[in-house]
């Protein structure tokens, strides 16, 4: 009976690490081919038979991409627009999450839920209004502007993810705190925060990541290269220059490498805070 | 939590009346005080989520039209709502939006939860291998679609060389020129993109199971299939419910990936609601009938929604 058990185990080990292997090639495939393709030359690209390896390999799209394309202020507007939406969820949505996290106050279950029910709402259904409004206000087309519709969606999100990681945090601290008379903000910004930084710095680092990725809302409140940010610039690529996969490759590749660079670094926090708010229901 | 009153002593120099941070803290000491630190984000969240909703329905009432001033903007009553019955495009991206959410979610659910029963054995190399796995839903969906058409393209398609060369395929597929493979190829694309928030979850949810149940069930001989079916899946119950919703208001909402892939096409075999309320507002102009879209696209959501926590009882536990 126990050797079937351990045999039975050994072969549902092989058959997770089949499935694991298999699934992060999956998952890694596409990078790689295009990465790859971001080093080839374009008559190694588009030929009769394929070549998985690069026969020769070149820097060639990186270079064309960065000078020709205007892609380093596609880059920098991203920058400075991702930089403004974690500024404001930072500022506007630390003390919230703080709030609804040691708080009991009338009306706090139902607040929460708006935080989360908000984010229901069709994109195309604001963006329509955001842009007349914005319009008026003279923040269409402005980094600015955009950073503050990228608020309509992430700062819900930051809300509830900050929350999870502020109520893990131990209370007793706070309270030995207080009682030695510290005050409520005095003991928020120098107890609490401080023990929930790396909860902080993942939950800024995920609406960083979304907020470079954000093509939809970038596309409709931009329509200049001033504030145009990468994606949207990326995608008009492919219509101006008939697919030119090589750089169309190279611009992805160099899109990509902060966010693979930011995921490797904070991954373990950040997966925590995601899944932190889903168990709890 | 109890809390310490704090009294504080007067203020013994003329400066302690003004100085901010001293004034800041009394009033941290207020009943009112976190009603004033939710303030900021609830005022924000009012001006760029709240108030463009409810003048997005108000648009659906009127006629809207940016390339026809002449129209004006008046009060149309239910005509855009009358005139999306008689919509055949509604109809078929109403059925689109239908195939395209269930399947790309029942895809996304079962890779998502293989993942999620393989890395929780934590075998040694697991954690490594997670990241890899868990990477391409951080990718954004402009590159995501990119990397994948590349990959599919009828002239230079790898995909395309491996099926030949298995001999899986006679020739070169242009995948997103034919209507018959356009939404599927676009589905298996969504899947490879968001599998990984069910793995996230269903991981977290994993973890949460006592393990005392599966040493139970092992005595009493369930095999691997009968625990996960009367343990695994049943404790699951309410991560896989909010996986799902979170997930179907995402994929309902946003357009971006088969406005990249597709733009709806081939004919409108791919035309799904929120593409074609983004279509209807950025290429028509009619902002009217687009509110009119995006407000029962609204409802469908909340409807299903609501129906989804009632039938899959999460609200029991």
């Amino acid at each position: 009976m126990a050797q079937t058990r351990s045999r039975s185990r050994l072969l549902w080990d092989i058959v997770s690490y089949v499935v694991l292997i298999g699934l992060a090639i999956a998952c890694i495939g596409p990078i790689v081919w295009t990465f790859l393709t971001s080093l080839k030359y374009e008559a190694d690209i588009v030929t009769k038979t394929m070549h998985y390896i690069p026969p020769r390999i070149t820097f060639d799209n990186y270079v064309k991409l960065w000078n020709q394309s205007g892609y380093p202020v596609l880059v920098i507007n991203s920058l400075i627009v991702t930089s403004v939406t974690v500024l404001i969820c930072l500022l506007t949505g630390t003390i919230a999450a703080y709030a609804f996290s040691r708080f009991q106050f009338r009306g706090r279950t139902q607040l929460m839920l708006g935080y989360l029910v908000v984010r229901m709402f069709p994109a195309v259904l604001m963006i329509i209004p955001l842009f007349i409004v914005m319009r008026q206000v003279g923040l269409l087309d402005s980094t600015f502007g955009l950073a503050v519709a990228y608020t309509s969606f992430l700062l819900p999100l930051f809300v509830w993810m900050l929350k999870g990681f502020f109520d893990a945090a131990p209370k007793e601290l706070e309270s030995a705190a207080r009682i030695d008379g510290t005050t409520r903000i005095g003991a928020m910004f120098m107890v609490v925060i401080p023990i929930a930084r790396n909860g902080l710095l993942a939950t800024c680092v995920f609406v960083a990541i979304a907020a470079w990725n954000e093509f939809l809302f970038a596309l409709m409140l931009t329509t200049s290269q001033g504030s145009r940010t990468w994606p949207v610039g990326l995608q008009l690529m492919v219509g101006e220059f008939q697919l030119p996969w090589g750089m169309l490759a190279a611009g992805g590749m160099i899109s990509i490498l902060p966010v693979i660079v930011l995921f490797a670094i904070v991954q373990r926090a950040m997966v925590a805070g995601l899944t932190a708010g889903a168990v709890k229901g | 939590m109890a809390e310490a009153r704090i009294t504080y002593p007067p203020p013994r120099t003329a400066w302690d009346r003004y100085n901010p941070i001293r004034l800041i803290g009394e009033v941290s000491e207020t009943r009112y005080w976190m009603y004033l630190l939710l303030l900021p984000s609830a005022l924000l969240i009012c001006a760029v989520v709240i108030y463009p909703t409810l003048y997005g329905m108000q648009m659906s009432f009127r006629e809207m039209r940016l390339n026809r001033p002449d129209l004006g903007t008046d009060w149309v009553g239910l005509k855009h709502y009358a005139r999306m019955l008689a919509d055949p495009i509604f109809w078929v991206s109403l059925r689109n939006t239908a195939v395209w959410v269930t399947s790309a979610i029942a895809l996304e659910f079962l890779i998502g939860l293989v993942a999620a029963l393989a890395l929780n054995r934590n075998l040694p190399g697991s954690k490594v291998l997670a990241v890899l796995i868990l990477l391409p839903y951080f990718l954004p969906n402009v590159v995501a679609g990119h990397m994948w058409a590349l990959m599919l393209d009828p002239r230079l398609g790898v995909i395309n060389d491996v099926l030949v060369h298995l001999g899986w395929l006679a020739g070169y597929k242009a995948w997103f020129a034919d209507p018959s493979t356009a939404m599927a190829a676009a589905i298996v694309v969504e899947a490879w993109h968001s599998f990984p928030f069910f793995t996230l979850l269903i991981l977290a949810g994993l973890k949460g199971i006592p393990i005392d149940l599966y040493k139970a069930a092992d005595i009493d001989g369930a095999g691997p299939f009968a625990q996960l079916r009367l343990i695994t899946l049943p404790m699951l119950r309410t991560v896989i419910a909010a996986a799902v919703i979170l997930r179907v208001i995402g994929l309902v909402n946003s357009p971006d990936l088969l406005l990249i892939l597709t733009s709806g096409g081939p004919g409108r075999s791919t035309q799904v609601l929120s593409l074609y309320a983004f279509q209807t507002a950025y290429k028509d102009f009619n902002f009217g009938y687009a509110g009119a879209l995006s407000v029962v696209m609204f409802i469908l959501l909340m409807g299903f929604a609501w129906a989804y926590v009632r039938l899959s009882k999460v609200n029991e536990d």
